[in-house]
């Protein structure tokens, strides 16, 4: 694959490939997830349809953004264990969405959940920067402090509440695509939000494979470092914080998406920003499909949520991912 | 109750029969010691109290709300965070609480406490509750009469809804935070057999307590009605908002499209208790509206 | 030589077009440290290979970050081609001038030909796509270093001498007018030093490139440089020919240690030796 220079139709090729089997996918996962055969009436099938188009809906742009963000924070960070919400974006609009819930209205579930997200990316800006510059290692070290409060706030909240509302709270934290009330509103958000950070990081992409050589490098070939970083930064943050209150934090697919798709088509972030997009939004698709299926099959238990599904594919890819020594740095001398 | 719903789930899960209550043990009435009753269920407190032992009760759990003269009663914790010793120092002879938490009940009768766990997740436990209640209490024919009164009760709704039509109902329970399932009352469960008295016939198709179901799942029951119970704060008015927004999204479901889902905030429709007949009234009216026309 | 003076160092050709690289009275410090640079000024003529030297600490790598706008200098002037390197709009820089780093440690496993590939992007447009010329280029820089048959390799199979050539090939393919070297042969065998240094003496011929090499090795410098710069305390000490400048009293002063001078026969060029204390 590294013997042609990529050119804007081996580009074009690849974003195809990768929108078509999103598109198969999805159809089929809309077909089976609304069991179309099954229904008598054609309302009964509308509204069928209704419930797996959300499902599909969801989970696309979910598993797009959560993709896109971690393939970001990965280059960010220059760490290919980093996950979306290793910025604490997910712990905040956690917080945002259960406090909504809890104490101010049900009904403002999302915006909260989103002012959460944004509270939280002003406040790891503030603490990480130094002189107008993000660093790596700061902005990590602001994460861990950040995830550890919203943990604390959350565990906390969680004390105080009965224990039927700890219950719903901790289900919640699982990662939920499906719904009864259907937030189509805030799925539309999160679509806008993914496909600009597509666009974003596609531009992004040659200042990521230059940053990940070196920052001195990426900055003698012309590219403004501190400025990709912020910007990156902020769009990765939003996009997170904005699945996260549609969805709850689901884990994992910001993970494995661009982790497996490294192996597959290599280190070049302009194959891996298109492909990460429609890849993540296939492989959540997918999963959420698997718990649809499951529906009755181990009676008389429900089917689990979707981010339990992918927290089980999360262990087994990482031992996998272990025996083949995955290769990191290279001492230039 | 939402308490008595989850904790019922809970053992219903756990065990299937309510635990044998062992031959006369201390404590047996006309004898030598005072009869001093701990209530850690709500609707065991209820009971207690319909059968006129109100003055016999010295301790309580924090969700044994009624009936109001419950209110001014010691609270001892529940059954998940309860302090044994503070329990010890109302010196309580008999102790009822629900089956499901052994650990609870070993740590009282090693105090010296008799403890009788019962569950009521059926009608016909319920019944065979309070009748367990009589004979450690040596109030048999008081529990005798509460249960004919129950029975009269709900034959008299029976009666009011003969010959009516039988609706598919469906009765629900709202989520606090996100809605992807939704706790329903399955087959078996004695809200179930209350819907039953009330003239209708449980949606839900399979036989079991309280189970989670999804959107599809609901369409596929195709209910005619629609009982949402939300008690407390999940009858604030920005929750049956949300409840109500919910719903309207899946009009193929007869309930929504004929504005049938209604919302009720009663805590003793989920209360196996001497209330029942009230919580099947309450359904029948909700169910069959011609019936509030007719009565007084 | 008296320091600070500025110290024009020319060569056939140069007249007209003025120093390619002109730097007067650079100061810089980094933050919160001492001063680095103090009052700095040097020329370097278009077309040649400038070896800067210098003890370590003296600020010659603080000034090639200057010169790529990685820093900005506290005060002075900076020109390269007589623009400032902060005027020059997104890119062009590096369309101009290649730099080629002491050392790289990349967290992701790129080969040889997406590496020097990378050489390209301030030639490609925002996507980065690579068209005809982007692979003739890089093809090039391959030929001309000689790592064309590690191109599909990955990076970090290579030897150290390898990989320096590929860092040198990716440099190459900016096709750059000025090429900066961060001591390009620091921890390789005589072998390749010598490779390198023909190499950049060749790209000076064939390509009209200016060189601007950092280097400990005074005797590589002296060997192949066509001017050297010595630079101590942030400031030019000395700046002309090898000979001119590699001479006992100015190095035994710069570098507080006692050498001694030899002239190879050929070529003239002097050679440093060390002096084993008495």
């Amino acid at each position: 694959m590294t013997l042609q220079p990529l050119s804007a139709r081996r580009y074009a090729c690849t974003v195809l490939f990768w929108l078509a089997l999103w598109l198969l996918v999805a159809a089929a996962a809309l077909v089976l997830g609304a069991r179309v055969w099954v229904w008598e009436s054609s309302a009964q099938l509308g509204d069928a349809l209704r419930d797996a188009l959300y499902g599909v809906a969801t989970a696309s742009v979910v598993g797009g953004a959560l993709a896109l963000a971690g393939l970001a924070f990965q280059a960010l960070l220059r760490n290919p264990l980093a996950s979306p919400y290793i910025l604490g974006v997910s712990g905040g609009a956690s917080l945002g969405v259960i406090l909504s819930s809890l104490f101010v209205s049900v009904l403002l579930q999302p915006i909260f959940g989103f002012l959460g997200a944004l509270v939280t990316v002003g406040t790891v800006y503030t603490i990480a920067q130094r002189r107008g510059r993000l660093e790596p290692y700061t902005l990590l070290l602001s994460g861990v402090i950040l995830n550890a409060f919203y943990a604390a706030l959350i565990m906390l909240t969680m004390s105080l509440v009965k224990p039927e509302t700890r219950g719903d709270i901790a289900y919640w934290m699982m990662g939920n695509v499906s719904r009864f009330d259907l937030q189509w509103g805030l799925v539309g958000l999160v679509a806008v939000l993914a496909v600009g950070a597509a666009v974003v990081f596609a531009f992004l992409a040659k200042g990521f494979n230059l940053i990940a050589v070196g920052e001195e490098t990426a900055g003698a070939l012309g590219v403004r470092v501190d400025r990709v970083r912020h910007v990156t930064f902020v769009v990765a943050s939003l996009v997170t914080g904005a699945a996260v209150a549609l969805t709850g934090p689901i884990g994992f697919v910001g993970l494995i998406v661009p982790h497996l798709l490294r192996m597959l088509l290599g280190p070049d972030h302009r194959r891996l920003v298109p492909a990460s997009f429609f890849f993540g939004a296939t492989f959540l698709v997918l999963a959420n499909l698997a718990t649809g299926l499951l529906e009755g099959a181990v009676a008389p238990f429900p089917p689990p949520p979707v981010g339990v599904l992918t927290a089980m594919c999360g262990g087994p890819f990482f031992v996998y991912l272990l025996r083949t020594r995955w290769r990191r740095t290279a001492e230039v001398q | 109750m939402r308490v008595a719903g989850l904790a019922l789930l809970g053992l219903a899960l756990g065990c299937s029969e309510p635990e044998p209550a062992s031959p006369a043990g201390p404590g047996t009435p006309g004898g030598e010691r005072p009869l001093r009753i701990l209530s850690l269920t709500p609707n065991i407190t209820e009971i207690l109290f319909a059968m006129g032992l109100g003055d016999k009760v010295v301790g309580r759990s924090t969700c044994c709300n009624e009936p109001p003269e419950a209110r001014a009663l010691p609270v001892v914790g529940d059954t998940l965070h309860m302090n044994l010793n503070q329990v010890i120092a109302l010196k309580p002879t008999l102790a009822f609480m629900i089956t499901g938490r052994e650990e609870v009940a070993r740590g009282l009768e090693s105090r010296g406490v008799r403890t009788v766990m019962l569950e009521s997740d059926t009608l016909p436990e319920m019944f065979d509750s309070i009748r367990i209640i009589g004979r450690e209490t040596g109030r048999e024919d008081a529990a005798g009469s509460l249960v004919a009164r129950i029975e009269t009760d709900l034959a008299a709704v029976r009666r009011r809804v003969a010959g009516l039509a039988r609706r598919r109902v469906l009765f629900a329970f709202p989520m606090t935070v996100g809605s992807a399932r939704i706790m329903v009352a399955g087959r078996g469960t004695f809200v179930d057999a209350l819907l039953e008295v009330a003239g209708a016939e449980n949606a839900y198709p399979d036989r079991a307590n309280w189970p989670t179901v999804s959107p599809q799942k609901v369409i596929a029951a195709a209910p005619d009605v629609i009982l949402v119970h939300a008690v407390g704060d999940e009858g604030a008015p920005d929750r049956l908002e949300a409840i109500r927004r919910a719903w309207a999204e899946w009009t193929s479901i007869p309930a929504v499209a004929a504005g049938r889902v209604h919302i009720l905030t009663e805590p003793y429709l989920t209360i196996p208790g001497p209330r029942v007949g009230l919580a099947a009234e309450r359904l029948a009216e909700t169910i069959h509206p011609q019936l509030q026309e007719r009565s007084p | 030589m008296a320091p600070n003076s500025r110290s024009p160092i020319s060569g056939p050709g140069q007249a007209a077009a003025g120093p390619y690289v002109e730097v007067r009275d650079l100061c810089f410090a980094y933050a919160g440290g001492a001063p680095v640079l103090r009052g700095l000024s040097l020329e370097v003529a278009r077309g040649r290979f400038v070896g800067l030297l210098g003890p370590n600490g003296s600020g010659k790598t603080t000034l090639l970050r200057i010169l790529l706008r990685l820093l900005e200098p506290a005060s002075g002037e900076v020109r390269i081609a007589g623009i400032r390197p902060a005027d020059y709009p997104a890119g062009a820089l590096a369309r101009r001038v290649a730099y080629v780093p002491q050392g790289t440690s990349s967290v992701l496993a790129f080969t040889v030909l997406e590496t020097v590939l990378m050489g390209r992007s301030p030639h490609t447009g925002a996507l980065g796509f690579e068209g005809a010329g982007d692979w003739h280029a890089a093809r090039e820089a391959l030929r001309l270093t000689d790592t064309e048959r590690f191109a599909e390799r990955s990076l970090e199979d290579l030897s150290g001498g390898e990989r320096q050539r590929v860092i040198i090939a990716r440099a190459l393919a900016q096709e750059p007018d000025l090429i900066l070297l961060d001591e390009p042969t620091a921890f390789l065998d005589i072998k390749h030093q010598q490779a390198i240094h023909r190499l950049l003496v060749r790209l000076r011929d064939e390509k009209g490139m200016t060189v601007l090499c950092v280097s400990h090795d005074l005797n590589l410098a002296s060997a192949y440089a066509d001017d050297v710069v010595l630079i101590a305390g942030g400031q030019v000490v000395a700046a002309g020919t090898p000979a001119e400048v590699l001479r006992t009293d100015i190095l035994e002063t710069v570098y507080e240690t006692r050498v001694r001078i030899e002239f190879d026969e050929a070529s003239g060029r002097p050679y440093v030796l060390p002096r084993p204390e008495e």
